[in-house]
C-alpha cells in the first residue's frame, strides 16, 4: 500500500485545498478511493491525488527566515507622513 | 513558536509522518510539559510532524482510534439494514449512510495511523480481536426497523453532539480538519432519523407503539454515550482535545430531546424524569454506570456477535486485499 494526499478545488477562484489522505495499492485505485472518500458530495470539480512520498516538507525555520514582509514600505508611516505634509500646507 | 534541539520529556523524535521527504533537521518541540500546555492553552494546534509529548500523542491516538472503531462498527450495523429497509427510497438512504460511516472510519484510521503508534492494519486486527473498544451504542442488538430509526435519531444526535464539542476547539490539527467532513455528514444522518421518527409519530397506532418500544430500548444507551461525569483534571480536556465536559453535553442533550420526544406523543423510559420547578430544566435519574463499564470492555449484550460479524466481514474481504496487494506495480 502507498499513501496518497488528496486535494480538491471548487469551481471559481479558490485554490486547491488539502482534503486528506488515502492508502491505495496503485494510482488507479488511489483515484477511485479519493473520489469515493472525499468527492461524493460535490466538494470539488477538480481533484489532485499526489503520492505522499513525492511531497517535500520544507524546513520551518528556513521558512520563517524567508520572511519578506514589506518592512521597507510601512503603510502606517507613509500615512502619517502624508497627514503631516498635508497639515503643513494648510 | 521556535524549534528546540532538545526533545521534551519522553517525546520520541523517531515518530514522525511516515513516507515523506522531510528537508528539515529540526522538529517543532517544546522544552517542557508546562511550555507545551501553555502553547495549547493559547490555542496552539499540534501537527503530526511535531515532537509532541508521548502522553499527548497517546491520548490523541486512543481517542481517534475509538472514534474510528465506532464509525466502522456503526457502518456494519447500517449495512445489515440495507436489504431490510422498507422501500427503495429508504434502501438508498441506508446505502449512502453505510458508505458515509465506513468512509468516516477510513478517514479517521488514516489520521490515527499518521500518529505512528499503530498501522491501519494493526488497528483493524486489535478491534477484531476485541483488544480495543468502540462506543457503547454498538454493543446492543437492533431488533426492528424502528430500533434503527431510534439509533439514527437518538444515537446519531448524541454522537454528533460529542463530535461537535471536539471539533469546536480540538488542538490536534488533522483530527479537527477531518471532523469538519464527518460532522457535515452526521448532520444529514440525524435529520434523516428525525424525519423517520416524525413519520412514525404521526403514523398508525402500531407504528407509534413500535417507535415507543424502540425509544424505551435506546434512550438510556444514547444518554450514556456521553460517558460518566468528566474526571477533574481529565487530560482530554486539559489538552484541548475535547472542549466540553461529559455532563454538560449530556445535560444539553436531555434539554433538547426530552421536549422533542414528548412533542411526538412519546414517553421517556425514566420514572425519575422531572422538570426542575426552579430552573425549568429537565432532570434525569441518577445513572448506574457499572453496566456501561462492562459493555465498554466488550462485554455488552451484543458485543460478541458484533465483533464476530466484523471479523467475518474482514475474512470475507481477504481476497480483495490480496488482489489489491498483488496489483502493486512499482514500489513507492
Amino acid at each position: 500500500m502507498k499513501t496518497y494526499e488528496v486535494f480538491l478545488k471548487k469551481e471559481g477562484k479558490d485554490p486547491f485545498i488539502h482534503a486528506g489522505s488515502v492508502d491505495a495499492p496503485d494510482d488507479e485505485m488511489a483515484l477511485t478511493y479519493a473520489r469515493e472518500a472525499y468527492g461524493r458530495r460535490s466538494e470539488g470539480d477538480q481533484m489532485w491525488v499526489v503520492l505522499r512520498c513525492n511531497v517535500l516538507i520544507a524546513d520551518e525555520v528556513e521558512l520563517e527566515m524567508a520572511d519578506r514582509t514589506h518592512k521597507h514600505n510601512d503603510g502606517k508611516l507613509v500615512a502619517e507622513l502624508r497627514r503631516t505634509t498635508l497639515s503643513d500646507q494648510s | 513558536m521556535g524549534a528546540f534541539d532538545r526533545p521534551i520529556n519522553g517525546s520520541d523524535t523517531n515518530r514522525k509522518l511516515t513516507n515523506v521527504r522531510v528537508y528539515t533537521f529540526l522538529m517543532r518541540t517544546w522544552n517542557s510539559m508546562e511550555e507545551f500546555e501553555e502553547f495549547l492553552d493559547a490555542g496552539g494546534v499540534v501537527e503530526p510532524n511535531d515532537a509532541m509529548p508521548e502522553s499527548y500523542r497517546n491520548a490523541v491516538f486512543r481517542f481517534i482510534e475509538l472514534h474510528a472503531n465506532s464509525e466502522y462498527m456503526g457502518g456494519l450495523t447500517e449495512r445489515d439494514w440495507i436489504p431490510k429497509a422498507p422501500g427503495m427510497h429508504r434502501k438508498l438512504t441506508a446505502l449512502a449512510k453505510t458508505q458515509d460511516e465506513i468512509g468516516h472510519a477510513h478517514l479517521l484510521y488514516m489520521v490515527a495511523a499518521d500518529l505512528a503508534i499503530k498501522t491501519r492494519e494493526e488497528m483493524m486486527v486489535d478491534l477484531l480481536e476485541g483488544r480495543t473498544h468502540f462506543h457503547n451504542v454498538f454493543h446492543y442488538r437492533v431488533h426492528s426497523w424502528t430500533d434503527q430509526i431510534a439509533v439514527a435519531y437518538l444515537v446519531d444526535a448524541a454522537a454528533l453532539a460529542s463530535q461537535q464539542a471536539v471539533f469546536k476547539n480540538c488542538s490536534y490539527g488533522p483530527y479537527k480538519r477531518i471532523l469538519r467532513r464527518v460532522i457535515a455528514e452526521e448532520g444529514f444522518h440525524m435529520r434523516n432519523g428525525e424525519e423517520m421518527m416524525l413519520l412514525m409519530a404521526h403514523g398508525t397506532e402500531t407504528q407509534h407503539d413500535m417507535m415507543q418500544e424502540s425509544i424505551n430500548r435506546w434512550w438510556l444507551p444514547a444518554v450514556q454515550l456521553f460517558g460518566p461525569d468528566s474526571r477533574p483534571g481529565d487530560e482530554l480536556l486539559k489538552w484541548h482535545i475535547k472542549s466540553e465536559r461529559n455532563e454538560v453535553l449530556r445535560d444539553r442533550y436531555v434539554q433538547k430531546f426530552v421536549p422533542q420526544l414528548l412533542g411526538g406523543g412519546f414517553t421517556i423510559p425514566d420514572p425519575g424524569l422531572r422538570k426542575d420547578p426552579v430552573d425549568g430544566r429537565w432532570k434525569i435519574s441518577e445513572i448506574d454506570w457499572e453496566p456501561l463499564k462492562k459493555t465498554m470492555r466488550n462485554g455488552g449484550p451484543d458485543s460478541a456477535r458484533r465483533i464476530a460479524d466484523a471479523r467475518t466481514a474482514w475474512q470475507n474481504a481477504h481476497w480483495v486485499r490480496e488482489a489489491l496487494d498483488s496489483s502493486v506495480e512499482v514500489p513507492a
